[in-house]
Parts: structure tokens; C-alpha cells; sequence
């Protein structure tokens, strides 16, 4: 398992270091790593493994939009994250 | 001497510990519930770093499944590696490669974002051809000083959680649950610029769900390659057109 993990991790190390991409390159890359990042956000808040948790769903999205308010009136990720963190614990009580 | 980069990247690493800490815990907790022992899971954690891919192997390791089995669902999960691992190499400029090999086994999703997004607030005209190699280096520190200590704060929580997790007062699941997405989300937010970007982050959001449980292996990752090449094609598309 941890060399499966260390080879996925290290060959792109070992051949990709150092090149310069062309600038159409570079750009895919990032919309590439942006839709992996929303993507890995979306599933690690709603799935619980494959199952859609449908109940915790509309709390853990208000959280999210309060955490995403937060963070960009502030500038701060951190407090975002902390006022959504605070928000995904009481919403659930709030609601009964 | 501990470069300045090395130290920016410890401090850009605070949050990181933050969001690892209840994951870790709540790993070590998962951990015993599944019958491995501490000495297992620590070593786990410090071996394949990933928490996914270590939730996900908990159950076939505890019920004796092929290891082949075991390794497949480390290579689907941790495929997502390789596309990081490829986008950051190039900010770590000339630097030698053994030290990069050695240090790529840091690269997770939270050692991944963080830098990406510093190297990327960077203005261009800083990385010319005279100072690659500098600016190479101070990335590499930078990358350094905050996947170390994440990766000691992951495998510390990991052991800690085994046996003090579970005298947390329960009905805390759900803040602890939201942390680490929450603050992913809360990086790009601020960071996130152009509309192209912006589309292609919520499209794959919306979009990531639907496709994990059409294949829970797959789904996501496909969905999110997908949007993300579309996206890109179609913004080259947009350019190429005024000619």
C-alpha cells in the first residue's frame, strides 16, 4: 500500500521535474487540479463511502455557504473554516 | 540554518495541523473498531499518508481480503496523486532529484493545495530564467517546511486518536466532519480567480457527487478530469475564436 502510494507520488517527481510546460499545458493542469480539488470537496462533505448522506446534506451545505461567506469577507480560510465547522455542529440541533 | 521559505511553509501549515487533528483521531478511532492494532495503523500512516485511501483499506484489511484487492483500491483512490504530483514538479525548478523523489512521499491533497496555491500567487516576472534555480529552491523549502511537520502532525494524531478518541464526548462528528472540505473550500474561495476557473470549480462540485455513486471508484475522478478538460478545451476554444 505505501508503495503503491510513494510510486504514484515520486514518478512524476522523477520526470516531470524541472520541464517547463507550455502555458496552454500549465493552464490545464490547474483547471485539472481545481476540478479535483471541488470534486474531493463535494464527496468528502455529502458520501458517507457510496452512499449520499441526504439527511446531513442541507446543513453540511449551509455550513458550507456561511464557511465560503466567512472566507471571503474576511480573506481568511481559517476563520471560514471555523465559522463552517461551528454552523455544520449547531444546525443540526437548531433544526431539532 | 532553517531558510525563511521553510519557515513560511510551518506557519502556511497551522490550519493543515488544525483539520489533520480530528481526521487523524477519527482514523485511529476507525482503527480499533476494525481490529488493527496501534502499531499498524501508526505505521500506516506514516507509510501511505493518505487518508482516503486508509479509511477505505480499514475494512478489506480487517476482513483478510487479497492483498491484490488491497492494492487496487490504494491505486484508484490514490490516483489523484500522479495529476498533483505532475502540477507541482515544475515550481520545484532544478532541484536535485533525489531529494525530490525522497520528498514526494508529502505530497497529500492538504500538502498539495497549500503550496499550489502559494506558488501560484508568485508574480511571473520574479521566476526568470537567472533565478529558476533560487526560486526553485525556496519552493521546495516552502513545500518542505509544511508537509513535514503535516505529515508528523497526521501520523502523532493517528496514535493519539487510538486511544484518546474515544473518550471525546460524542456529538461532535459533524464539525469535525466539515473541517478539512471546509477549508479546502474556503482556499479556493479566496484564491479561486477568473471565471473559467470559477465554472470549472463549482461544475465539478455539483457534478462529483452524482458521478461517485454512479462508480464509487471512478465516478468522481472521471467526472472531474472530464470537466476539467472540457473546460480548458473550451476556453481555448473562446481564445482561438476572435482570430
Amino acid at each position: 500500500m505505501g508503495l503503491v502510494s510513494y510510486l504514484m507520488r515520486a514518478l512524476p517527481q522523477l520526470f516531470l521535474a524541472g520541464r517547463s510546460f507550455p502555458d496552454a499545458f500549465e493552464r490545464y493542469l490547474r483547471y485539472l487540479s481545481y476540478a479535483l480539488i471541488a470534486s474531493i470537496i463535494s464527496t468528502s462533505l455529502f458520501l458517507a463511502g457510496p452512499r449520499f448522506e441526504a439527511a446531513a446534506a442541507p446543513h453540511r451545505a449551509l455550513a458550507l455557504i456561511g464557511a465560503l461567506l466567512v472566507a471571503s469577507w474576511t480573506g481568511k480560510p481559517l476563520f471560514g473554516m471555523l465559522a463552517g465547522a461551528l454552523l455544520a455542529q449547531t444546525l443540526p440541533w437548531l433544526a431539532g | 540554518m532553517i531558510s525563511s521559505s521553510f519557515r513560511a511553509g510551518v506557519k502556511a501549515a497551522v490550519p493543515i495541523w488544525i483539520a489533520y487533528i480530528p481526521t487523524s483521531f477519527t482514523l485511529g478511532i476507525a482503527a480499533k473498531a476494525y481490529g488493527l492494532h496501534m502499531g499498524e495503523i501508526v505505521l500506516m500512516s506514516a507509510l501511505v499518508f493518505a487518508s482516503p485511501a486508509q479509511f477505505a483499506a480499514l475494512e478489506p484489511l480487517a476482513s483478510g481480503k487479497p492483498a491484490l484487492q488491497i492494492l487496487l483500491i490504494t491505486f484508484l483512490i490514490n490516483l489523484r496523486f500522479v495529476v498533483m504530483s505532475a502540477t507541482i514538479a515544475p515550481y520545484f525548478g532544478r532541484v536535485r532529484r533525489a531529494a525530490l523523489v525522497l520528498s514526494s512521499h508529502l505530497i497529500s491533497i492538504s500538502t498539495f493545495i497549500i503550496p499550489y496555491v502559494h506558488f501560484q500567487k508568485q508574480p511571473r516576472e520574479q521566476v526568470g530564467a537567472d533565478a529558476i534555480e533560487e526560486w526553485g529552491k525556496s519552493n521546495f523549502h516552502y513545500f518542505l517546511g509544511l508537509a513535514a511537520t503535516s505529515i508528523s502532525v497526521w501520523v502523532a494524531g493517528t496514535g493519539f486518536g487510538y486511544w484518546a478518541a474515544l473518550h471525546v464526548p460524542p456529538g461532535f462528528e459533524e464539525g469535525l466532519k466539515f473541517m478539512l472540505p471546509g477549508y479546502f473550500a474556503c482556499l479556493l474561495a479566496v484564491d479561486l480567480k477568473g471565471k473559467g476557473a470559477l465554472l470549472i470549480g463549482v461544475a465539478s462540485f455539483l457534478a462529483a457527487v452524482p458521478g461517485a455513486l454512479l462508480n464509487t471508484n471512478w465516478g468522481w475522478l472521471v467526472t472531474a478530469l472530464a470537466i476539467g478538460t472540457a473546460g480548458w478545451g473550451i476556453e481555448k476554444w473562446i481564445r482561438r475564436g476572435p482570430r
